[in-house]
């Protein structure tokens, strides 16, 4: 055998096996999955349920992604046009990325929606289409110090807890090392209020609200604590954020969300504290906000892959075992996007946290609509001269709210 | 030797000045033909394309082989920021707090800078690398460490508030990072004036902002971050420094002695002019720096101090990734301003500092 023998042997096989190569890979399907980075939980979480999803669909292949810096990763990858065909979307991001045509339509292929919270459907429709299936999300509830509480001899909050009562226990918890409610300057939070009031930014007609009365008495009444003294902003008690201010015993109330559960457990494991819903406005209203990310197809998935990429999508959001039930069952703070599931997650992080999961049937995710930049960025400085003591909460209200005139007029 | 430079002309040719020197220029060229690659792809190109964008509306997320990816927009992400905008006023004060930390830091640095240079090169002085090291380290540790560190310190009830109250029992904790006062508001308070009390003039606006507004002076929180940013850089350019120090030839200083110059006349006289050249350098660094001061405030800035803390820089992030409609087009509309006021910033400084070249 001559070494020219030897080398058209090696050729020819070459040749069958790329062939072979290419046949295999025509039944396969490749999906290209990119995430952000959370904690290391919720890396192996999303790493398991892909195993799973594989393993289950043997004829795809999904390359999952999860970037520590997502935001600048998938934004690279739009402006190129080349990016993955399955991806998560925050809420805020969702009405500038919908509306430069990233996202596929799902209104056809997410299954049984009317099971997602309501909230959370608004949070992801654009001109009444459903674009992503939300994969979960966290609330806003009122965490209070159980000890604050009862050495000011102060009723635990109950549901039908009023913001009198929540004044009234502020006043009562207010002492030397400590304050009744730390009240970060940040508009998600006194919002809560904002919704529980009955304001929006928009009324019925589509005109501005932003001011209304009822507004005004949310923003007051947050302000409130910080006039009277029986509540401070968490960086003038020595912290952060809020959570810090509640951990480390200077307030005896607070507004946080559902994140702030590990992060009070593990950071402060003396503090006994427990959860209510926001309290009710004087007008018997509730309200609170709610954040959260949806897993979406990319508008660029075509055929055999657009089909397998929303597979994928409700394997991993929907009914079956790794989905909502999976988010459910693993209890790292984050709630199942289903009502169906809300049981089991109180049930796994213990029944005391189930205010954070109540309050998802009331709940608004405060998302502006597109163009509104310049609004957001009003009612950030609002909320921080409102919370400064700088001007009162009319005022600054009715300067945020005629930006937003100034905007849609422009619009029109 | 002409007969065979004649011969050999036309069988192989005597390369001729010119030719030599071609031949050296694409010599030249070839070796710095990668640096030149890397620093037009990753600098210049870079630099021309966000110049390109920030004529368009391209919201940075569109795919550029979209239909219709953006529009070119001409002038008017400039003018939304800089003439006619709804947040004119925060781009200027941006501007007014970059300012005021780049007079407060540049001038400050330099002249700690120089100083530690000159007594770590002292021939007195023992333990030279302790010390050395001991003022290095700051530069050489992540400025987001040090940004938490001084976070921690400056906090309400941190150190440098329990120092204070030690020391003088009156001393009311102040809130460091969180004080919006400006240095001057309080100057003019402490001496009664205020804006009511010092005239109707203050409330004129210039560029979308009170002159009461622009003559602030810098806020306590932004002076909290100003310190930091002087103890971090001082160590680099410290080093700096030494290097031309230990440039300058020992027999300079000899000759002076045996002329009878003190010190303080070597150092005036002979120190001074010869690290010209340095001192232009280390300005030119500290002010570039200075000008695009984003680390320590993207850690420091807080609910609290947005107006009296936000650098240009940071606006230019704020505005290409944050809030409700993040617009890449306008970010790259800020920073090609801040481009030129650093441009014209530095040529400004080369007339005061008078260039790179040492005093003869």
């Amino acid at each position: 055998m001559n070494i020219n023998r030897v080398f058209g042997l090696v050729l020819i096989c070459a040749m069958v096996l790329l062939a072979a190569g290419i046949a295999s890979a025509q039944d396969m399907v490749t999906l290209r999955v990119w995430t952000g980075s959370s904690s290391p939980v919720e890396n192996e979480f999303k790493e398991a349920q892909i195993a799973a999803f594989e393993e289950a669909n043997p004829g795809i292949d999904v390359e999952l992604l999860i970037s520590p810096d997502y935001g600048t990763q998938i934004r690279a990858g739009f402006a190129s046009g080349d990016y993955a065909e399955v991806f998560t979307v925050g809420q805020f991001d969702f009405p500038q990325w919908q509306h430069d045509g990233l996202l596929a339509p799902g209104s056809m292929y997410i299954e049984a929606q009317e099971d997602i919270y309501q909230g959370l459907r608004d949070a992801f429709t654009a001109d009444g289409e459903l674009y992503c299936a939300a994969k979960d999300f966290s609330t806003l509830a009122l965490l209070y110090n159980v000890d604050a509480f009862a050495a000011a001899g102060v009723d635990a909050p109950g549901a039908d807890w009023t913001w009198d009562d929540m004044a009234a226990a502020a006043a009562a918890t207010t002492d030397d090392d400590m304050v009744g409610f730390s009240a970060a300057a940040d508009k998600f939070r006194w919002m809560t209020l904002f919704y529980a009031n009955g304001a929006e930014v928009f009324d019925m007609d589509g005109a501005v609200a932003f001011d209304s009365d009822a507004a005004i008495e949310a923003l007051s009444f947050y302000q409130s604590f910080v006039a009277d003294g029986t509540g401070d902003l968490p960086s003038n008690l020595n912290a952060g954020w809020n959570g810090e201010a509640f951990g480390q015993a200077s307030a005896a109330m607070t507004i946080e969300g559902n994140w702030a559960i590990g992060y009070l457990n593990d950071t402060f494991p003396e503090l006994n504290w427990g959860v209510a819903e926001i309290p009710v406005a004087p007008n018997g209203g509730r309200g609170t906000l709610t954040f959260t990310e949806c897993w979406a197809v990319s508008s660029r998935a075509e055929g055999a892959v657009a089909e397998a990429a929303w597979a994928l999508v409700n394997f991993l959001t929907g009914e079956g075992e790794h989905g909502g039930h999976a988010v459910a069952a693993a209890g790292f703070g984050v709630m199942p996007a289903r009502a169906q599931f809300a049981e089991l997650w109180s049930q796994t992080v213990g029944e005391e946290y189930a205010a954070f999961v109540t309050g998802a049937s009331y709940a608004t995710a405060p998302i502006f609509p597109l163009g509104f930049g310049d609004f957001d960025a009003a009612v950030n400085e609002a909320t921080t001269l409102v919370m400064t003591m700088e001007e009162d909460a009319a005022d600054a209200l009715q300067e945020a709210a005629d930006v937003a005139r100034e905007i849609q007029a422009e619009m029109e | 030797m002409s007969s065979v430079s004649a011969a050999a002309s036309d069988a192989a040719p005597v390369r001729t000045q010119a030719q030599q020197n071609r031949a050296d220029s694409a010599a030249g060229l070839s070796f710095v033909a990668p640096a030149a690659l890397i620093l037009f792809v990753f600098l210049i190109l870079p630099l021309l394309v966000a110049f390109y964008f920030s004529f368009t509306n391209w919201s940075g997320t569109r795919p550029l082989d979209h239909p219709e990816a953006y529009e070119v927009v001409g002038l008017k992400n400039y003018d939304r920021w800089l003439v006619s905008g709804r947040r004119v006023d925060d781009f200027y004060r941006a501007v007014r707090n970059t300012l005021y930390y780049v007079i407060g830091v540049v001038p400050v640095q330099t002249v700690f800078a120089l100083l530690l240079a000159v007594v770590v090169n002292q021939r007195w002085l023992s333990r030279k690398g302790f010390f050395r090291t001991a003022f290095y380290f700051p530069s050489i540790t992540s400025s987001i460490v040090v940004s938490f560190i001084f976070l921690f310190l400056f906090s309400a009830g941190g150190p440098i508030n329990a120092v204070l109250g030690a020391i003088s029992p009156t001393y009311e904790p102040v809130a460091w990072t969180t004080n919006n006062d400006g240095l001057f508001h309080l100057f003019l308070e402490s001496l009664g004036i205020s804006e009511d009390t010092i005239g109707a003039w203050v409330e004129t606006e210039i560029m979308d902002l009170e002159i009461w507004d622009w003559i602030a002076g810098p806020s306590v929180a932004l002076s909290t971050i100003m310190a930091l940013a002087i103890w971090t850089t001082t160590g680099t350019l410290m080093v700096i420094y030494l290097s031309a120090l230990q440039g300058i030839p020992s027999s300079v200083y000899e000759a002076a002695e045996v002329d009878g110059a003190t010190n303080w006349a070597q150092f005036r006289h002979i120190t001074l002019p010869l690290l010209r050249p340095t001192s232009f350098f280390v300005v030119t660094l500290g002010l570039i720096g200075a000008f695009q001061v984003f680390d320590q405030i993207y850690v420091l800035q807080n609910d609290q101090t947005g107006r009296t803390t936000t650098s240009v820089a940071y606006l230019v992030y704020s505005t290409a990734f944050e809030g409700n409609s993040p617009n890449l087009a306008e970010a790259s509309a800020i920073a090609i301003v801040l481009f030129v006021i650093i441009f014209i910033a530095t040529l400004l400084q080369r007339r005061f500092v008078g260039g790179d070249r040492a005093e003869s």
